[in-house]
């Protein structure tokens, strides 16, 4: 058996660091929100990057020192290079290079996606392919058919705004804080999800997503019923909207199961905390499996999940490797 | 005392500049220059540099004793990319971090060459603004790192003075206002408008270290959203 793993993931707002186990068990996982975005409404990406600069190092030496285990004790550096923020991850990329070059220890490269996928890998109890996997965030909506440990097919994907996206816009739009997600679930908890019919674009073609109509629908919504009324059927406004997010979603994920053939399911990403999602997933059926939330959001454990399975830089490649942005896959 | 094997680095501007002293001797200088077109390529290439540096003075990553990083005023992800790759260096091989100010190694091959001038630093910043330092005949720092728009970067630097030599690319660049306001300006191929691997290692050797969870990039300028949210509070919006 191969020794841990140090990964570190920087592309959004979470300043991450772990370690993994040669056996794929967490010795540690330290995520650090960066809570200064609330006040703008929305990860900032400037603010984002200078926020990880000042908050992995703490996060890698907690990492190491929870874990108990040294830079000596390593076996390999594992670090997301994208997609994400550009400027985000090249602090991570910088900082992973530095460390493992000179420890003399190989680098891997993951991507991001890769991880949310390999963070079902996590533990004595690994969730083994095939299966269809649901990741739904604030920075991305896909479905994809794994096969294998080290790689996904990509079936559909959101073609305008993230499922978490729509979350956190709606939430704005109600007069919720930011991150929408957890406040909008709790505000829908008393209403009545009948009460508004938001689309679920179920015009969109294949597997693929699409959040702005829904958003659109709200915001009209609101603006019909006037700011009085809008105001006092809030909750039933969140319980609507919620419910066209999830449809979407377990729609999607319905079809890409009857297509594949596959009655084994997992989801990933910070939706993936949503209670009704996890609730109508579960009544599929399917074989369903759900890692706890701290592996689902952000993380570095999941990174370095993924890396155990994926080669290493050449010596050359870990000298030179750069990030790579959202919209881009590798 | 002089500090054995030094380290020394700078992402501030386009180039990414790397050096290697032992003993206080600068024995190895490199630099990736782009083009003026070409984005800047620190990612890249900072490390390998580093390795072909250390390995040029026949040393190795154990045996850095120091690592100066130019801090800045520049480039805001050079800036991260190099202080970043220090910290993780820093953790790996336990050097001693020193922060240099990009616009003293700037400034110090010109301030050596003209002893009697005062020597402003001046950096493009983009947005028609430069990052400008000053120091006097006497070695005092006159004028701290700040950003100026060009109307007033020739006042900043301090025109009145008798005799007084402005380098790097903001002064290429704002040459025109500048020279109106009798400020000296090497020809644009001159070697003092780079910022030099030689005068990174000579900072760094003689610098304070810092603690390296403390080393952060001299902005000098707020991030877009911090003043755009300000401006919108103290309007009460
Ligand atoms: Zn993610």
């Amino acid at each position: 058996m191969s020794g841990p793993i140090l990964a570190i993931e920087s592309s959004c707002d979470d300043s991450c660091a772990a370690v993994l186990g040669g056996d794929g068990v967490v010795l540690s996982n330290i995520i650090s929100s960066q809570g200064i975005h609330n006040r703008y409404g929305g990860v900032v990406p400037e603010i984002a990057a200078r926020q990880h600069l000042q908050l992995l190092t703490p996060a890698i030496e907690a990492a190491l020192s929870q874990a108990q285990v040294t830079l000596a004790d390593l076996d390999r550096v594992a670090v997301t290079q994208g997609p994400g923020l550009i400027g985000a991850l090249l602090v991570g990329v910088a900082q992973a290079k530095a460390i493992a070059a000179a420890r003399g220890l190989p680098l891997v490269a993951v991507d991001h996606l890769q991880g949310h996928v390999a963070a079902n890998f996590i533990g004595l109890e690994p969730f083994e392919p095939p299966f269809i996997c649901l990741i739904a965030s604030g920075g991305h909506t896909l479905l994809a058919r794994v096969e294998d440990h080290s790689s996904y097919l990509l079936l559909g994907e959101t073609l305008d705004d993230a499922a978490g996206e729509a979350f956190d816009k709606g939430a704005r739009m109600l007069g919720l804080p930011f991150p929408g997600g957890p406040a909008l679930q709790a505000l829908a908890a008393d209403g009545d999800d009948e009460s508004f019919q938001f689309p679920v674009a179920r015009n969109v073609e294949g597997c693929n997503f699409s959040f702005a109509g829904v958003k659109t629908s709200l915001l009209y919504a609101i603006r019909d019923l006037g700011e009085e009324e809008a105001e006092a059927r809030r909750a039933d406004l969140a319980a609507s909207y919620q419910k066209a997010i999830v449809d979407a979603l377990v729609e999607r994920l319905t079809k890409a199961l009857d297509a594949s053939g596959l009655d084994r399911v997992a989801i990933g990403g910070g939706v993936a905390a949503n209670g009704l999602l996890r609730s109508r997933i579960t009544a599929l059926g399917a074989v369903c499996h759900i890692p706890e939330i701290s592996l689902c959001t952000d993380n570095a454990a999941m990174i370095a999940s993924a890396a155990r399975y994926l080669d290493d830089c050449s010596p050359q490649q870990a000298l030179t490797l750069d990030a790579y942005p959202s919209g881009t896959r590798r | 005392m002089t500090p054995g094997v030094v380290l020394a680095f700078d992402t501030a501007t386009a180039a990414t500049v790397v050096g290697v002293s032992v003993n206080g001797e600068v024995v190895s200088q490199l630099a990736d220059r782009p083009e003026v077109d070409e984005r800047p390529r620190h990612a890249e290439r900072l490390l390998s540099l580093c390795e072909q540096a250390l390995s040029e003075a026949g040393k190795g990553w154990a045996d850095v004793e120091r690592l100066g990083v130019g801090v800045g005023p520049g480039t805001f992800t050079g800036l991260r990319i190099g202080i970043a790759t220090t910290r993780g260096l820093q953790q790996a091989c336990g050097a001693q971090a020193i922060a240099v100010s990009s616009l003293e190694a700037l400034a110090l091959p010109a301030r050596i060459a003209n002893p009697d001038s005062r020597v402003a630093a001046v950096l493009d910043a983009r947005r028609s603004e430069a990052f400008v330092a000053c120091w006097d005949a006497n070695g005092a720092l006159v004028v701290p790192p700040q950003a100026v728009g060009p109307e007033r970067l020739a006042a900043a630097i301090g025109a009145d003075e008798p005799e007084v030599l402005a380098v790097g690319d903001g002064a290429v660049l704002f040459r025109g206002s500048l020279e109106e306001a009798s400020i000296a300006v090497p020809n644009a191929d001159s070697p003092l408008h780079h910022i030099s691997a030689a005068s990174l290692c000579q900072l760094a050797a003689s610098g304070e270290p810092s603690d390296p969870r403390r080393l952060m990039p001299d902005y000098v300028r707020r991030a877009d959203a911090e003043i755009t949210l300000e401006n919108r509070l103290s309007n009460g919006g």
